[in-house]
């Protein structure tokens, strides 16, 4: 069985403000409020920064920020049309960033991994960033045959994007290529393919 | 564990200051030295009649220039007869024993920036580490603290060293270490050396601006292998009983019984001289053993650690 309780699956607990850090920035994938995303908002020590992704063109990405209420630590939020307009800004500010930063994820597992190797890449170390899984349990597939990664892949056996290999998608986890391996499912008897059923709504 | 050893001619003893001697080290059979990395110490097997002394010295020479390895030497005031010895009778010519070099304060290589603060002689782990970044082209910055009177020893130690990274603050003048702790960029370690004042008061600001601890790293020097008072170390195994000076670390009153214990850094670090506590109450000093371990009471880094009780009874 492929499909299996494999160790390297990554196991998520619900996000909290790192009490720790001097500057907070919640990523997420989808417009869910603040405190549905992560727990300490308002015991937060150090401003704390929300980027979603509406996926609407009615947004812009400017800074909406809030007076601070009371004792709480001043929240400002940006709307970003979709996940490109967000990396795009995270990677500029990622590279201004100065060491107390924390960084925090909350979304689909493609969305998170993809962020921890850009934080990972800017230099953050894994006590920085903290992801949380939410949403959809599609996967990002990695074809171990042709390198390709086909995103949004919500059954157990998938077309490779890359080769067009029929994958077998594997509970085997990989943090750096922040994907799912994907083996061909016929290998040793060309066409014969075990029936596709939908596991990762 | 009997370490394996190398013997090292003396090709010049440099007087730099009152207090400080740098010596150059090579191969006594004229080959290359044993390869090390920025970070590394060499202890030095140091003969004074029957005593025989161990002291680690940074190695401040470029690892990858292997013709030598240079050290720096401070002698400290109530020298055991170490750093005193290698001041007053070791002489160009002579040939030292030394260990094989060992590194426990290793440069981070994912560092996208180093970031190094020493006091006084902490400095010598750095004049290594500063000829890898600068080979490497690495960015890096030194906040290195000193006396006033001593502040002509270090500008000359680092004259080499481009201007710009260099800072040397004499006198009490800590305070210019927060500013630059909250302003490095993503990606950048911290490295202190010296004083264990002066590195916790450093790391501690660093905790305090947000620094994680995967950031944080330190070698202390001397210090923690200072005596106390004395006890007796009962080695079950061996069915021994040995009496451990007040001046004697544990690990040496083993080993003068004969006893081959593990042992690497004998500075708290490493953690292979860890032994199991059968009975007594250690007194740990080791930066080794984590809460728990220290709370059981059942291992003891023999190293640098000693006892709280009269007999401390080992599984050796």
């Amino acid at each position: 069985m492929l499909v299996s309780d494999i160790k390297s699956r990554p196991v998520y607990s619900r996000l909290s403000i790192d009490a720790a850090g001097r500057r907070h920035l919640v990523l997420s994938d989808a417009p869910r409020p603040l405190e549905a995303a992560i727990d300490g908002v308002h015991a937060a020590a150090g401003a704390i920064d929300y980027w979603f992704i509406a996926a609407t063109s009615t947004v812009d990405g400017r800074p909406a920020p809030e007076p601070a209420a009371g004792k709480d630590a001043p929240i400002e939020r940006r709307a970003f049309r979709a996940l490109p307009h967000l990396l795009d800004r995270l990677s500029h500010r990622l590279a201004q960033e100065t060491v107390g930063l924390r960084l925090y994820s909350v979304g689909e597992e493609g969305f998170i991994w993809d962020i921890a190797r850009l934080a990972r890449d800017a230099g953050l170390e894994e006590a920085e960033l903290r992801s949380c899984h939410a949403g959809s349990l599609r996967r990002t597939v990695f074809c171990v045959h042709c390198k390709t990664r086909t995103p949004q892949v919500t059954t157990s056996l998938a077309v490779c994007e890359g080769c067009g290999a029929h994958l077998v998608v594997r509970d085997h986890f990989s943090r750096g290529l922040a994907a799912f391996m994907g083996v061909q499912a016929d290998a040793e008897a060309p066409g014969e393919l075990p029936p596709a059923e939908e596991l990762f709504r | 564990m009997s370490a394996r050893t190398m013997p090292l001619r003396v090709a010049a003893a440099e007087p730099l200051s009152p207090r400080l001697k740098a010596f150059t080290l090579v191969a006594a059979d004229g080959g290359l030295v044993h390869p090390s990395g920025p970070g590394a110490h060499l202890r030095l097997l140091l003969r004074n009649g029957a005593a025989v002394h161990r002291n680690a010295y940074s190695i401040v020479s470029s690892p990858d220039d292997r013709s030598h390895v240079s050290i720096i030497v401070r002698r400290t005031r109530d020298s055991k007869g170490g750093s005193a010895l290698l001041h007053e009778a070791v002489k160009p010519g002579d040939v030292i024993e030394a260990g094989l070099p060992a590194n426990l304060f290793p440069v981070v290589r994912t560092a996208r920036k180093h970031l190094m603060v020493s006091g006084g002689i902490g400095i010598t782990p750095f004049l290594a580490y500063i000829a890898a970044f600068q080979a490497a082209g690495t960015p890096w910055e030194l906040h290195h603290f000193c006396r006033i009177e001593e502040r002509a020893v270090f500008e000359a130690l680092l004259a080499h060293a481009p201007a710009g990274r260099v800072h040397i603050h004499a006198g009490n003048a800590f305070g210019v270490l927060a500013d630059r702790l909250a302003r490095q960029p993503l990606g950048t370690h911290l490295y202190s050396c010296g004083p264990a004042l002066l590195m916790e008061a450093g790391q501690e600001l660093a905790r305090s601006l947000g620094w994680p601890k995967a950031r944080l790293h330190s070698e202390s020097f001397g210090g923690a292998a200072e005596g106390g008072a004395p006890f007796i170390a009962v080695l079950r195994r061996s069915n021994l009983e040995i009496e451990v000076g007040p001046q004697t670390s544990l690990l040496d009153a083993i080993e003068a019984a004969g006893v081959d214990a593990p042992c690497l850094c004998r500075g708290g670090a490493c953690g292979q001289c860890v032994v199991e506590v059968a009975e007594g109450e250690p007194e740990h000093r080791d930066h080794f053993l984590d809460d728990d371990e220290r709370a059981s009471n059942r291992l003891i880094m023999t190293c640098v650690s000693r006892a709280r009780t009269p007999r401390l009874v080992l599984d050796l």
